[in-house]
């Protein structure tokens, strides 16, 4: 028998249900316009990184780059990745999804023979890692939601100056890449060495310019930059699909919360009548009684 | 030649900063401070911490505080300033600026850390720029 204890209950279930949603429903209207953002930032780096690449592959026209440090191809004993994950969580399978790839990543060079380091852009990828006992190199936290250049050059620094040093032969950063607001995944990228096809299939500089200082010594202060905004699109592309796993995982929240409370008040209406039922036959009955 | 412009660029590493026509640039290269009119032949020219000082078509004068990078002078005369970090000047909190100057000052008074010898630099070219 359905008393008023149910729905007084029930009352409160859907109230905690619906404030829930008020604030899935938040969540999910922040990431949306962050996303937006993180876009616009994805394409206001864009024009640096293809004039730098222009401005070195006509430099590569004339000048040998492979000799540059981080051109050096090595046998490869240790290998470093760089993954990219989020610090905080409610991004759906967002850091699941990017940790995948890396885990694959590492397997793969660990069955070959080759030491893995580890470095970590991330909260999550932290306690994740923490959490298997596998001990990152080194880990960014506090980066990964607004990532700007100076993050991407710090990260980026520690791997060239190792790279250069031949501390390790390769770098991989793995990323999640924004698709577009639907698809977004994650993916792999051999950030090192660079590739001297990269810098391939350049205009000649007329020979009339004028270099200050050496062409070799521009190229030398390039590379690095090239190398900082590759990493810097690889955390800005991570960024923004950090924010669409969010919004859809937080409307998915709101949606469900929405169908959650539709129950429980269908529940709650019918506790409702039936209490309203048994009262009116309990009244019925007593008048009957009193009839006879 | 008072009349001859160029085309400008201004782009960081995270966006672009500004462009237009302008009549003269002047910027700290590694070597030296440099100044470019219009018709000056092809170049590629690493810049150093400073300011970044162009004279508009329209006469203004803009300023940007540029953190090392490099100045290209196309063949087409076209100026792009590649720059690592590039603020307008207009852009600068020069209270903030102010108050990490002082704090890396402090700081550089019991280590010589050259990292932190740039950082100041930096900081100091935005108080620079920021107070004209």
């Amino acid at each position: 028998m359905a008393g008023s204890g149910q729905i007084r209950q029930l009352k409160r279930r859907i109230r905690s249900v619906q404030s829930t949603q008020k604030i899935t429903r938040a969540m999910e209207m922040i990431a949306a316009s962050r996303i937006l953002k993180a876009q616009a930032r994805v394409r206001a780096a864009r024009p640096y990184a293809e004039q730098i690449h222009d401005v070195i592959k006509g430099l590569a026209v004339s000048n040998e780059v492979r000799a540059h440090p981080l051109l050096q191809v090595r046998d490869l004993e240790r290998v470093a990745v760089i993954v990219n994950t989020s610090d905080r969580g409610l991004a759906g399978a967002y850091n699941a999804n990017v940790l995948k790839v890396a885990d694959r990543t590492i397997r793969e060079e660990e069955s070959a023979g080759r030491n893995v380091d580890l470095y970590v852009v991330g909260k999550k990828g932290a306690g994740y890692y923490a959490y298997r006992g596998r001990r990152p190199t080194r880990i960014w936290q506090g980066i990964s939601d607004t990532p700007v250049i100076e993050d991407a050059a710090a990260v980026a620094e520690v791997v060239m100056d190792r790279f250069s040093n031949a501390d390790i032969d390769r770098v991989w950063l793995v990323y999640t890449d924004f698709k577009s607001a639907l698809t977004q995944s994650p993916v792999r990228m051999e950030l090192l060495p660079v590739k001297p096809e990269e810098f391939g299939g350049g205009r000649e500089i007329s020979p009339d310019f004028m270099y200050e200082p050496s062409q070799g010594e521009l190229l030398d202060r390039l590379i690095p930059r090239y190398v900082e905004a590759k990493m810097l699109h690889g955390l800005l592309e991570s960024a923004a699909s950090e924010h669409a796993n969010r919004q859809r995982a937080m409307k998915a929240a709101t949606d469900n919360a929405k169908e959650v409370a539709a129950n429980l008040s269908r529940i709650m209406n019918q506790a409702r009548q039936d209490q309203i039922t048994s009262e009116i036959s309990e009244i019925v009955g007593g008048a009957e009684a009193l009839n006879e | 030649m008072s009349d001859a412009t160029m085309p400008v660029e201004v782009v960081s590493a995270e966006r672009h900063v500004l462009s237009g026509e302008i009549t003269e640039i002047y910027a700290r290269a590694v070597e030296g401070e440099i100044g470019i009119l219009p018709g000056h032949q092809p170049a590629l020219i690493a810049l150093d911490i400073g300011p970044v000082r162009m004279r508009m078509s329209d006469g203004s004068l803009q300023q940007v505080a540029v953190h090392h990078g490099v100045l290209f002078v196309g063949d087409d005369g076209k100026v792009i300033v590649l720059a690592d970090i590039a603020e307008p000047a207009s852009d600068i909190d020069v209270a903030r600026a102010e108050r990490r100057k002082r704090i890396i000052e402090e700081r550089l008074a019991h280590t010589t850390d050259p990292a932190l010898r740039r950082s100041l630099r930096k900081q100091q070219l935005r108080v620079e720029l920021g107070e004209d």
